[in-house]
């Protein structure tokens, strides 16, 4: 163990000026910095520094009100559920893909990716007319006395549509590349069928069903488009958290909406955190 | 004769069944009654009602402003994402991992904080306001916000779609090209463009369909004037809040053709190219 | 308790992978299936292993009618080329995995899989890599767990399907006199799958010789060095 730790320590030789074979390093990096600090890192810098003029006191008033944190707890309570509900049928589509054969499969393949593609505008309407009470679905639920338009359990329906391609193609190409020998391997040792599911194949896609879901979770959470045509906006009731910034912003409450702004950002940055975490633990058992 | 048990890693055929009927359930229901639903109401009245829609000329301005938005979003994101592909693959430098992660950080950010970020930069209570107020310079409320919102949420798409590829590929056949004599741009040019031009393909669609589609932060930044600062997108809830669904919807079907085109286009190149995309998207 | 072969056919879509291959093997011998790619010796060795279904002839083994039962229940141990480790356990818990699985009132206490592993470990002369993942462990690593763990499951019959393909000469040799000695020391029958013929005739007590799908010449390493039946068996050996 110390042997590694010391060839690493002290081999490399120390050099003043990076020396490349191929040109173009200062262009390159030059260039990807100052794009990417123009683009996103200033603005974004704009917004932290923003809520200094509340101090902390005014800070947490502005998050505190009844109306900002049951907006709060709606994105990121229903982006969970959201999620979670993704990640079971993702694992299904991402299984029924790679691993049976059907008619049409490429199409329905293919039909995944719809969610990204779709401008979320689109789908926002298309979801508010699917469920409201006289839609094709809205119809058929309402006579068991479920509400699905204007009420918090649209937020979730948007979300659901919205993040669905993330879970099934974060584990599709991890369980595409799973040999089928391991699983040959656990029925040789004596395994079920469903031994081998539980204790050998998920197990194997735990990083990437994990990955998928914070993926699927942070988008969910920050949607916008097609959530507010179809979840009613009824404040402290089914008002997501973005669609309170703009509101805000309507008002010129620039420092209510950058408070707001920020808990959103922080969620960000913990769920990309996360994701690199998984990232790097997926790697190590490779 | 031996009697025909299952394969140790085939699912008996309940299972089979019952999966698949889920997996297609869904896909159904929650995916393609929308998007059925789309084209319905777009073309309830015939297509004649649905092409006046599209070329009253509050649609068509809206149109327009998307592509410009689109066609100026996606060549500056293109640039950088070679850039930043070049740099990130080809060379080692400290910081690398942070870089990467800061690239891909406006895919995680909430479309309205994009969208916020750039009020607070140029708002009227912003950092620039009053300067840009004083030289009679607008950028929010007006197309260079709607472009710079549009930057912003496209941001990753093709440097995430070519970082992984040229990671991949290395650096032999640069260093090889360099040993010959090339200079740096005809290595570009004749070595590396090659080995990536389908990957860019596919990140500059997916980047393009972001652009034309982008709703949130085109939103916050946009003032919703009608016929001068509305994209397509913004054009459709503008329609569909006035109680206009014919019009929104046919909006709608337009924005969801295209969609359609760039799913078509996407499935394309990861079929026929599969070997030559990055590795998250052979499967 | 010997095995017994009896004219397996196979066919895959295209082709016929096996055109009734038949040998039988004593108890406790160890027997290399030799032959080129294509040959069938694969497929065979799945089909024992109950990885593939034959569509015609029998296998007898242990007075037990083989094709008759799923591959959980045929307790034969099956060594894989890629050695199909479980890359998120531990080689301790890969090597338990086994016994870990077996219906409760078959499966033996903690204590009595932790000592098994143990002696296991010693036995493929890994010890003290318990902790350790297969990512962590060279090639020779790996294929000498996935040796200790189908030998934990004290398989009626052990099949290996090419497994020092992966590795390096030197390698090779050593896991061979090693897989020698833990057959005779454990005296189960062994079906050892190979195209390299210095180590199918350096290891095994028998030889059968394949080519499309059939055994070509099936005997002992000298006998068939020195008669060889058809100019195949001769060509392929003087390759």
């Amino acid at each position: 163990m110390s042997a590694i730790g010391l060839k690493f320590g002290f081999a490399k030789p120390w050099r003043v000026k990076p020396r490349h074979v191929l040109p173009g390093f200062r262009l390159s990096l030059g260039f990807t910095l100052f794009y990417l600090t123009g683009i996103v890192l200033i603005p974004l810098l704009a917004l932290l520094i923003r809520p200094i003029e509340l101090g902390p006191l005014g800070f947490w008033a502005a998050i505190s009100t009844p109306r900002v944190l049951a907006s709060l707890r709606l994105s990121f309570g229903m982006a969970a559920a959201a999620a979670v509900i993704d990640s079971l049928f993702g694992i299904v589509i991402a299984w029924v893909l790679t691993r049976y054969r059907f008619p049409l499969k490429g199409l329905l393949d293919a039909v995944i990716d719809l969610p990204f593609a779709l401008p979320t505008a689109v789908a926002g309407i298309a979801l508010s007319s699917l469920y409201a009470p006289n839609g094709w679905i809205g119809s058929l639920l309402v006579g068991y006395g479920i509400r699905i338009a204007y009420t918090p359990w649209g937020v979730l329906t948007a979300m659901i549509f919205i993040s669905l391609p993330f879970t099934v193609r974060t584990v599709q190409p991890v369980l595409a590349e799973l040999g089928l020998d391991v699983e040959e391997a656990a029925a040789t040792l004596g395994a079920t069928r469903l031994q081998t599911i539980a204790r050998v194949v998920l197990p194997m896609l735990l990083p990437a069903i994990l990955t998928g879901a914070a993926m699927a979770f942070a988008r969910a959470a920050g949607e916008y488009g097609s959530i507010i045509f179809l979840a009613g906006n009824i404040p402290a009731v089914s008002e997501i958290a973005p669609l309170l910034i703009v509101t805000k912003l309507e008002q010129f409450d620039y420092a209510g909406a950058s408070a707001i702004g920020v808990v959103m950002l922080a969620a960000s940055f913990v769920m990309l955190l996360a994701l690199n975490g998984l990232q790097s633990w997926a790697a190590k058992r490779r | 004769m031996s009697k025909r048990f299952l394969n140790p890693t085939e699912d008996p055929l309940w299972l089979r069944l019952l999966l698949g009927a889920v997996a297609v359930g869904f896909i159904a229901v929650l995916l393609l009654l929308p998007l059925a639903l789309v084209f319905k109401e777009a073309f309830a009245n015939g297509v004649s009602a649905f092409w006046t829609a599209i070329v009253e000329p509050d649609a068509l301005a809206a149109v327009k402003l998307s592509l410009i938005a689109a066609a100026i979003a996606v060549p500056f994101n293109t640039v950088f994402g070679i850039a930043a592909a070049w740099a990130v693959a080809k060379y080692d430098f400290p910081g690398k991992t942070v870089l990467v992660t800061l690239i891909d950080l406006p895919f995680s950010v909430s479309p309205v904080v994009a969208g916020l970020i750039y009020v607070l930069v140029f708002g009227m209570q912003g950092w620039f306001g009053p300067w840009l107020i004083d030289h009679d310079i607008h950028i929010l409320f007006a197309v260079p916000g709607i472009v710079l919102a549009t930057i912003f949420v496209t941001f990753p798409f093709v440097a995430r779609e070519l970082i992984p590829l040229m990671v991949d590929q290395g650096r032999d056949e640069e260093e090889a090209a360099a040993t010959l004599g090339a200079t740096g741009l005809q290595t570009f040019l004749r070595v590396t463009l090659p080995n990536i031009k389908w990957g860019l393909l596919y990140g500059i669609l997916l980047c393009n369909a972001r652009a034309l589609g982008e709703f949130g932060a085109v939103s916050v930044v946009s003032g919703h004037i009608r016929g001068v600062t509305n994209t397509m997108p913004l054009h459709v809830q503008l329609l569909y809040d006035n109680y206009d669904y014919a019009g929104a919807f046919a909006v709608a079907a337009l924005l969801a053709m295209l969609a359609l085109l760039t799913l078509v286009l996407k499935s394309l190149l990861e079929w026929r190219y599969a070997d030559e995309l990055a590795a998250s998207h052979r499967h | 308790m010997s095995l017994t072969v009896d004219s397996v056919t196979k066919k895959f879509a295209r082709f016929p992978a096996l055109n009734g291959a038949s040998f039988v093997a004593p108890q406790g011998s160890f027997v290399s299936l030799l032959g080129p790619s294509g040959s069938g010796k694969t497929t065979l060795l799945r089909i024992l292993g109950g990885l593939e279904f034959a569509d015609s002839g029998s296998v007898r083994f242990a007075d037990l009618n083989w094709l008759d039962m799923p591959a959980r229940t045929r307790n034969a141990g099956f060594v894989f080329q890629q050695y199909a480790l479980f890359k998120h356990m531990t080689v301790a818990d890969n090597i338990a995995f086994g016994l870990r699985v077996r219906p409760r009132g078959r499966r033996p206490s903690k204590a009595d899989i932790a000592r098994r592993v143990k002696e296991l470990l010693a036995l493929v002369q890994l010890p003290g890599l318990d902790d350790r993942y297969p990512s962590q462990l060279s090639g020779g690593q790996r294929q000498r767990v996935a040796l200790a763990r189908a030998l934990a499951i004290e398989p009626r019959m052990l099949l290996l399907d090419e497994p020092f393909g992966a590795l390096d000469a030197k390698v090779r040799k050593e896991l061979r006199a090693d897989l020698r000695r833990i057959h005779d020391h454990a005296g189960v029958t062994t079906v050892f799958v190979t195209h390299d013929q210095e180590e199918a005739f350096a290891v095994a007590d028998l030889v059968a010789v394949m080519k499309d799908g059939r055994i070509e010449q099936y005997g002992t390493p000298a006998d068939v060095r020195k008669n060889p039946r058809t100019p195949f068996v001769s060509e392929f050996l003087s390759a």
